[in-house]
């Protein structure tokens, strides 16, 4: 790109992309702030006055707020907790030479290739329906009530589904970072004295630091978004008991028709993933640096 | 205390048996250094010795003791490996003092050692910066310190220098030396440097594809090779082999005579050839002799220069008490 000529060209050529780019991205959330301050409900058609903050105090002070932004919190924590270190375990075991490892590995991977839709579904009908469901059948067998799982514990099961549907991914980071372990390290460590748990603890685990960041950073971006599986299996209910912000902006905007207030919400959840993000990259961002 | 005996140890990899039944002693204090040829086994006996690798069948005993089951942590041997192995994201102070922490000694015995060991090798205004800002040189001293904080029955080191170079080595080599002087721990060094072993052994091993060839000082093996492979490894420029009626006329079917046992004669010398390329150092020429009818190549060793050209015609007698003889099967006729 010497030349005064080809520099031109080069902007040229580049510039449907960024054009088609930033239209794909400032348009949506130009309209979405724009939107967030009329009153704007799709039952009472005419008139969209302005009306300032209203949308967002409303969103705001609304108590099924506060419940979301606890249930987020919740389920992007316990998935995060549950996928990295069973994550560390199952890689673990698959750094083992085991028997049909080639099996195993693709098997372990499987889940995420199941949409989150379908997976949600074949977990609440096939193992958590307290009529039909395997769980239900197991606890038949042992002798126990079967427990409903969806409505007894609809978080603590969304987190469940939530984090099976991960796992894959943090454990496929999490092996690929164990294997590119230095063997000799691990020696020098065993002839230094350590034992499996030190070994672990004090080379493995650190090593290990780099690709945990990078899971948790991915993974709380996707997590913070979960929708579908709260959509087929729970529907944020019972009551606002597993009602994430992202579920209580659709309930906003496209359950009762209110457009202003789902964009207030809409904003609200992009200033709450940025400071998620700021606190993740100022706690565990340091591991990144080489 | 550091005596190590090997005895009909034997190593194999699946199907492939990589050491042969294997008899071996290495005496208290000694320095001991194997070389051979690459993917001789050099690693893989270090490892048996180590614990790091499993033996398929022997005994290995350390100080009398039967250790061929302990894991390597309590054989008392400290390792140096080729890659450093230093532990990334510990400061040079707990990768020196990882095994004393393992070993759960108290923390202001753990500095004490630290410290002292920092200052025989020379590391200690680097004690607090990670290995990845150390040059190579440092990281091996670091990687040394880690081992000798230990105190252990025996040194183990694997190609410790191959990732130096060749100044650095020179150096390293020397401190090597010298830390066996003063510690007097018995050491065991894999190479396949020439002047590395020449230099530092007490005691060279030399292997061919897991079996042990010859055992002997360095002058030993350089001045009597017991056979073929040995002479022609051990010593640089490599030996002339000379087969045919050369031979015969000395009464062996081959015969080895060293660059530097070569002289060169005005007229009349026993051989004579073309000179090929000269290398000159400064302090030695060494010729390549092209038609002398005995091999492809003769090397010659000359002091100083020679003022012989590529092409000129060369004399060469070679000292008859210098001229090792081997018979059929490789082996050295006395
Ligand atoms: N884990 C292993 N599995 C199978 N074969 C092995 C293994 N480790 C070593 N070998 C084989 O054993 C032989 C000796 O290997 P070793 O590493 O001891 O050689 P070496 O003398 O150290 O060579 P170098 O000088 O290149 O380091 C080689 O033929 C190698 O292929
Ligand atoms: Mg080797």
């Amino acid at each position: 790109m010497a030349t005064q000529h080809s520099r031109s060209a080069a902007r040229l050529m580049i510039s449907p992309a960024v054009i088609l780019l930033l239209g794909w991205m400032l348009i949506p959330l130009a309209l979405t702030l724009y939107f967030s301050f009329l009153r704007y409900n799709l039952l009472m058609p005419g008139t969209n006055p302005f009306v300032g903050l209203e949308n967002y105090s409303y969103f705001l002070s609304d108590p099924a707020f506060t419940a979301a932004m606890v249930n987020t919190l919740l389920l992007v924590g316990g998935v995060l907790v549950i996928t990295v270190v069973g994550g560390i375990l199952l890689a673990l075991l698959l750094d083992q030479d085991i028997w049909g490892q080639g099996v195993v590995r693709i098997l372990v991977i499987a889940p995420f290739f199941v949409m989150p839709t379908v997976s949600a579904l074949v977990w609440k009908n096939m193992f958590m329906n307290p009529v039909n469901g395997l769980f239900a059948h197991l606890a038949e067998f042992l002798g126990l009530s079967a427990f409903d799982f969806l409505s007894q514990a609809p978080l603590a099961s969304i987190i469940g589904i939530v984090s099976w549907q991960w796992l894959p991914f943090a454990t496929l980071i999490l092996l690929t970072a164990m294997q590119s372990l230095d063997s000799e390290q691990l020696e020098a460590a065993e002839m230094d004295g350590a034992g499996p748990l030190s070994r672990f603890w004090f080379i493995m685990l650190p090593h290990l630091a780099r690709a945990i960041t990078v899971v948790v950073l991915i993974q709380t971006i996707f997590l913070l978004s979960v929708f579908a599986e709260i959509l087929v299996t729970t529907n944020g209910g019972p009551g606002t008991a597993s009602t994430n912000l992202t579920y209580l902006v659709y309930a906003e905007s496209l359950l009762r028709f209110d457009v202003g207030t789902g964009s207030a919400g809409g904003v609200v959840a992009i200033i709450l993933a940025n400071i998620v993000a700021i606190f993740l990259m100022r706690m565990i961002g340091k591991n990144l640096d080489a | 205390m550091g005596r190590i005996t090997l005895d009909k140890v034997t190593k194999s990899f699946g199907e492939v048996q990589v050491i042969p039944p294997l008899d071996l002693t290495i005496e208290d204090g000694e320095f001991v250094v194997f070389v051979g040829p690459s993917g001789c086994g050099k690693s893989t006996l270090l490892r048996l010795i180590a614990g790091l690798e499993d033996v398929t069948s022997g005994e290995i005993r350390i100080d009398g003791r039967n250790a061929t089951e302990t894991p390597p942590a309590r054989r008392g041997l400290a390792m140096v490996f080729q890659s450093y192995a230093l532990y990334p994201h510990m400061s040079v102070r707990k990768n020196i003092a990882f095994p004393l922490r393992m070993a759960g000694l108290e923390k202001a015995e753990q500095d004490r050692r630290v410290v002292e060991a920092a200052k025989v090798l020379n590391l200690t205004d680097y004690l607090d910066r990670r290995p990845g800002q150390l040059s190579g040189g440092q990281r091996q001293r670091v990687a040394i310190g880690r081992a000798i904080v230990r105190e252990p029955a025996a040194f183990l080191f694997d190609e410790p220098l191959s990732n130096l170079d060749a100044a650095l080595r020179v150096g390293m080599r020397l401190e090597i030396s010298e830390l066996h002087e003063r510690l007097k721990t018995t050491m065991i060094y894999v190479t396949h440097d020439q002047v590395e072993a020449m230099t530092m052994a007490d005691k060279i091993v030399v292997l061919r594809a897991g079996n042990i060839e010859q055992v002997g000082s360095p002058l030993d093996l350089y001045h009597t090779p017991r056979n073929l492979f040995v002479a022609g490894f051990i010593g640089s420029p490599k030996m002339n082999l000379i087969n045919g009626n050369a031979a015969k006329q000395h009464g062996a079917s081959t015969i080895g005579v060293r660059p530097e046992h070569l002289r060169i004669v005005p007229e009349g010398g026993l051989w004579t050839g073309t000179v090929g390329v000269s290398e000159h150092l400064g302090s030695d020429t060494f010729l390549h002799v092209h038609d002398t009818g005995l091999a492809d190549v003769i090397t010659v060793r000359a002091e100083g220069e020679v003022g012989l050209r590529h092409g000129d015609t060369i004399h060469l007698t070679p000292r008859e008490d210098k001229v090792h003889r081997f018979d059929e099967q490789g082996g050295r006729v006395a």
